[in-house]
């Protein structure tokens, strides 16, 4: 066997590590190790001379294995990978000790903390001791893409597609394309018709020669990998077609907050409380009334339903204050003689022409209204004989420190955005997370926002949170971009920490089997072993645990790697300090 | 002296090593008792690395996974779930306090909740004391 | 001497012991039945305490290295096994650790549950049958008139033999199937070629299930345990898949699956595949994985109709498992 020689970084991080971690010690501890070779610690590993470091060490010292002792591997194990093979050795012979997110960052005792940080890193020596080279595998990326969502997000993406040429297939599982702004009277702040805009964007959808739309249509469980996806649709319960396509884009849109639960609001049982998007109906019909067909005289508009509250959603739906602004300027031209009210908590008027238009809307003769929302939400009633109006709104005006009784024949209750019910099935499908019940999660929150976990998944629009249009449009239209680099690119770099079968050790058992959740492991009865097909393994390693033999080995997390990964990081303890 | 427990903690990749990336990220303080190895999913999470990291000296063993119905791989977390009450089982047999074996459920958002578990699981250890499974074990070897 | 004498090779000597042990092992030997006679041809039995009249002063008095092969059954369990396995690691080129118990522990490791001394009040005072009321029990060494009284000291702990000295191979089992000890033995006669030191001889690489006869599908989801009385056997089903715990799949064939041919599930005798360093934790693992639930109380449920997991998944393995012994 190749003799192991063992090269070890340990980064400072400009102070953020060396302040808190005594590098020095660190490196100079791991020089005792057998198989190390070179322990150095530098102020920058990420950067260029540092990576620098290690090529050149390797080429010098004909080093074959590294581990750098830096951030976390999920911020710069790629960028690390890459210099391994800049300097001609495989990119797996590599482990990184995150000694910033779980060490420096989160501990106060620079003594603990080294001693901390030192057996983090003789489990990284320990392990990469283990590491395989692993080989590369690239596969060739259909261009088609699939969509789920035929709403505004999703028609974005697909016309861009589609226009540069390469297919699109667009799942949408209504009847009918447009999603929510096809629900939606006039957009904020400009006050342009949702309509107008969205019908010229599914005429030319409907009629483009690449885009085949699917109404009607469930996804139910996609399989493959970038670049190679397949599923069957089921149009209509029924008919059933065959897909293939290289990436995924979800826009599978939200789902508005029903309001039934909130007692204080009475929505459901007084008819005349109504949510947003009941009001965008009345909207879009022309007509402004109550339930018993009158025009209201007061009309009171409730923001934050749902939303900013900790027993319901403790996140901002973005778009609720400008809607409810746009509101009150439809209804100003609609009932001119009107009382209006805005009950709101905080008026987030974020993004271009929104605090142009707050300052417009507020010199319409509206009146304001502040409730602290966090401790008492107002109450609405039903209004006395005497009242002259239907309902009665109660309200702790912040501002004045005043209980104040407002009159209402129409209550509008500006319900927030979630995630979709069916949003967990998609997100099985295609392989995603979901931040608990709520939205999906994006690769990297500011530096990847599109990207999923999942190589050629992307979400866009508000399934990946609360967004108003132009944002949905633009998230839309990056997804897209970026689908259309890889399609450019013809393949990509797939998964090779996969799972394979040592069929010398294989029994048979057939345990494995159903334990894949990706239906990669079948049984080959004439050898009597299990067989993975490591195209459709993700990795997760499941069945490498579940294997009773040892046959399964799940590569780059192989027993023996974890066991004595576990040996270093116990080899120093707290105790000594 | 301070008894100083280890606790070896078992995270899957995508939840909830990246929560306890974002308790770093969020400067959030904790114990620093907790060593983290990294696995892909809370499915890979095998009894014999429980094992071993008790024969090895921790006092304490830390199993985190998405949580339920959340998993990236769909359902590893719940094959981790399963494994995790038979271990847990088995070790009080083997004279293993069932509270020096956790698993808890720790979202990529929920770097705060990392944090405190990591408190907790440590004051946990410091009240049980430590682990004897290693002694033994050295007192079983010296008789050779 | 004639040509013929000269070109004979020269006899093998071989030893057969036991430690803590029940006998089977020995037996097992004498399995080999008229095969014995060819055993008898090639090797010289000089030490084999069970069958023939040999003093620990004959063994003593061998040069290092005599013995050419030794098959050492049962566990170290008192300075006695002890010091005979470190006397004929002195003697012996091949020492094969024989059957389960000197591999693993065997069952005579299910001890490590409980203490010396737990043991000694169990069985010196308070069984039933048992009338001790000075409480006397087994001492090391003891005055007498005459002079001092020496017992072997009975160890807190059972050890394989591999943790107490040197091991060339293990040949598991309890007992080793004779088919199994004949092939190894005619294979040391002939001077074929061993594999590599430390390794298992006389079993297959592969797990039970390779041999088993009893039809396996992919459908392994249990949501009761059966204890083997409890299920209506077909025959022909794997037990997994009838919800009865079977080791087979993380021990080693070689058997011949008796006891599953026997309609009894496999409890391990015959040790893990290679790799795998603690089968009981690997069982346990793919049983718990086969679990056909999520919520949290029906798993536990499930859970506690396994009876005793560590007598189930360590019946023959504990000493040399991970953990080794109860922790007292």
């Amino acid at each position: 066997m190749e003799e192991k020689r063992i090269g070890v970084y340990v980064c400072w991080c400009g102070n953020n590590i060396a302040l808190m971690v005594d590098v020095e010690a660190v490196s100079e501890e791991m020089k005792k190790l057998p198989n190390v070779v070179i322990a150095k610690n530098y102020k920058y590993m990420c950067s260029d001379p540092g990576q620098d470091l290690i090529i050149n060490d390797i080429k010098e010292h004909n080093l074959n294995r590294i581990v750098v002792a830096a951030c976390s591997p999920r911020i710069h194990e790629l960028t690390f990978r890459k210099a391994l093979e800049n300097a001609g050795l495989n990119p797996y012979m590599f482990e990184m000790a995150n000694i910033r997110e779980q060490v420096s960052w989160v501990h106060t005792n620079r003594e603990e903390a080294t001693r901390k940080a030192k057996s983090l890193v003789v489990g990284a020596i320990n392990k990469v001791s283990f590491h395989e080279p692993l080989d590369k595998r690239s596969v060739d990326i259909d261009p088609a893409t699939l969509i789920i969502g035929g709403g505004i997000s999703g028609i974005s993406a697909a016309l861009l597609i589609a226009d540069s040429g390469n297919k699109v297939y667009l799942v949408e599982k209504t009847g009918k394309l447009g999603g929510h702004t096809a629900n939606v009277d006039l957009t904020f702040p400009y006050l342009y018709s949702a309509q107008q805009m969205i019908d010229f964007k599914i005429k030319r959808l409907i009629n483009h020669p690449n885009i085949e739309l699917f109404l009607d249509t469930q996804i139910e469980e996609i399989f493959g990998y970038v670049g190679n996806f397949e599923t069957t649709l089921k149009i209509n319960t029924a008919e059933k077609v065959e897909l293939k396509f290289g990436n995924i884009i979800v826009a599978t849109g939200l789902k508005t907050f029903d309001p039934s639960g909130i007692e204080e609001y009475g929505y459901g049982k007084l008819p005349d409380v109504i949510t947003s998007s009941e009001f965008e109906k009345m909207l879009l019909h022309g007509k402004v009334q109550t339930k018993e067909g009158k025009v209201p005289k007061n009309v009171v508009i409730i923001h934050c339903v749902g939303s900013r509250n900790k027993n319901y959603h403790e996140y901002c739906s973005r778009t609720c204050c400008m809607t409810a602004l746009k509101y009150s300027n439809q209804l100003r031209s609609a009932l001119p003689h009107s009382n209006i009210f805005q009950v709101y908590a905080d008026m987030r008027a974020f993004g271009k022409g929104c605090e142009e238009f707050y300052t417009q809307s507020s010199r319409k003769d509206i009146m304001f209204l502040m409730f602290d929302q966090q401790n008492e939400l107002p109450k609405i009633r039903e209004a006395g004989k005497k009242d002259n109006c239907n309902l009665i709104v109660e309200i702790n005006e912040k501002l004045s420190g005043e209980p104040i009784e407002v009159p209402a024949d129409l209550v509008i209750l500006m319900t927030s955005m979630e995630a979709h019910e069916e949003a967990k099935n998609i997100a099985h499908a295609v392989g995603i997370s979901m931040c608990g019940n709520d939205f999906y999660i994006e690769k990297h929150p500011k530096l990847d926002p599109v990207a999923t976990t999942t190589d050629g998944v992307y979400i866009v629009g508000t399934c990946q949170g609360p967004k108003d249009i132009p944002d949905s449009i633009s998230q839309a239209e990056a997804a897209a971009a970026r689908i259309l680099a890889i399609i450019l690119q013809g393949s990509v770099h797939v998964e090779v920490t996969t799972a394979f079968v040592n069929e010398e050790v294989c029994c048979g058992c057939q345990t494995c089997i159903c334990v894949c959740p990706y239906t990669a492991i079948s049984f080959d009865e004439e050898k009597n072993v299990s067989v993975v097909n490591e195209i459709l393994c993700k990795g997760c390693g499941t069945c490498g645990s579940a294997c009773p033999t040892g046959a399964i080995r799940c590569r780059h997390f192989t027993d023996k790697q974890i066991l004595s990964q576990i040996e270093g990081l116990m080899s120093i303890t707290l105790e000594e300090v | 002296m301070d008894f100083k427990p280890t606790i070896v903690s078992f995270l899957c990749n995508w939840c909830s090593y990246t929560g306890a990336d974002l308790a770093g990220t969020s400067r959030m303080k904790y114990a620093p008792n907790i060593r983290i190895i990294r696995v892909m999913c809370s499915g890979r999470i095998e009894p014999t690395f429980i094992l071993k990291a008790f024969r090895e000296g921790a006092d304490g063993v830390l199993i985190c996974g998405c949580h339920p119905g959340d998993c990236h791989y769909h359902e590893g977390n719940y094959k981790c779930l399963r494994r995790f009450h038979l271990i847990q089982k088995y070790i009080q047999q083997m004279g293993i306090n069932k509270d020096r074996l956790r698993l808890d459920w720790v979202s990529a958002s929920e770097g705060k909740q990392f944090a405190e578990l990591a408190d907790e699981m440590t004051e946990t250890i410091k009240e049980l004391g430590p682990c004897e499974v290693k002694n033994t074990m050295e007192k079983l070897d010296k008789i050779c | 001497m004639g040509e013929d004498e000269k070109n004979k090779k020269p006899k093998l000597k071989m030893a057969v012991y036991w430690g803590a042990a029940c006998g089977g092992c020995c037996v097992s030997v004498l399995d080999v039945h008229e095969k014995l006679f060819d055993v008898v041809a090639a090797a010289d039995l000089v030490f084999w305490p069970i069958a023939l009249d040999f003093k620990y002063k004959d063994l003593k008095a061998m040069p290092d290295g005599y013995i050419d092969l030794t098959l050492y059954n049962g566990a170290i369990r008192n300075s006695e096994n002890q010091h005979i396995a470190m006397l004929l690691r002195q003697k012996t080129k091949i020492l094969v650790a024989y059957g389960s118990c000197a591999h693993m522990g065997g069952i005579p490791g299910l001890a490590n549950f409980s203490t010396k001394e737990q043991i000694f009040d169990r069985i010196y005072c308070d069984t039933e049958s048992t009338e001790n009321p000075e409480k006397i029990k087994p001492q090391h060494i003891y005055k007498v008139p005459e002079g001092e009284l020496e017992l072997p000291i009975f160890y807190n702990d059972v050890m394989p033999l591999d943790q107490v000295v040197c091991v060339d191979y293990y040949l598991p089992g309890c007992p080793p199937q004779t088919e199994r000890l004949l092939e190894v033995f005619m294979a040391i006669v002939n001077g074929s070629e061993l594999p590599s030191k430390k390794t298992v001889i006389g079993a297959y690489e592969k797990s039970q299930c390779d041999e088993c006869e009893r039809k396996k599908t992919e459908n392994k989801k249990i949501k009761k345990f059966y204890r083997p009385w409890e299920i209506e056997d077909d025959g022909e089903t794997c037990f997994l898949e009838q919800g009865v715990i079977c080791l087979g799949p993380a021990t080693r064939g070689g058997c011949g699956t008796r006891c599953i041919k026997g309609n009894a599930p496999c409890r391990g005798c015959y040790g893990p595949p290679p790799d795998v360093s603690d089968p009981g934790a690997k069982m346990m693992s793919a049983i718990a994985t086969m679990i056909d639930a999520n919520d949290p109380e029906e798993i536990e449920n499930i859970i506690e109709q396994i009876e005793d997991p560590a007598g189930t998944f360590y019946r023959f393995s504990l000493p040399g498992s991970i953990l080794r012994r109860k922790v007292v």
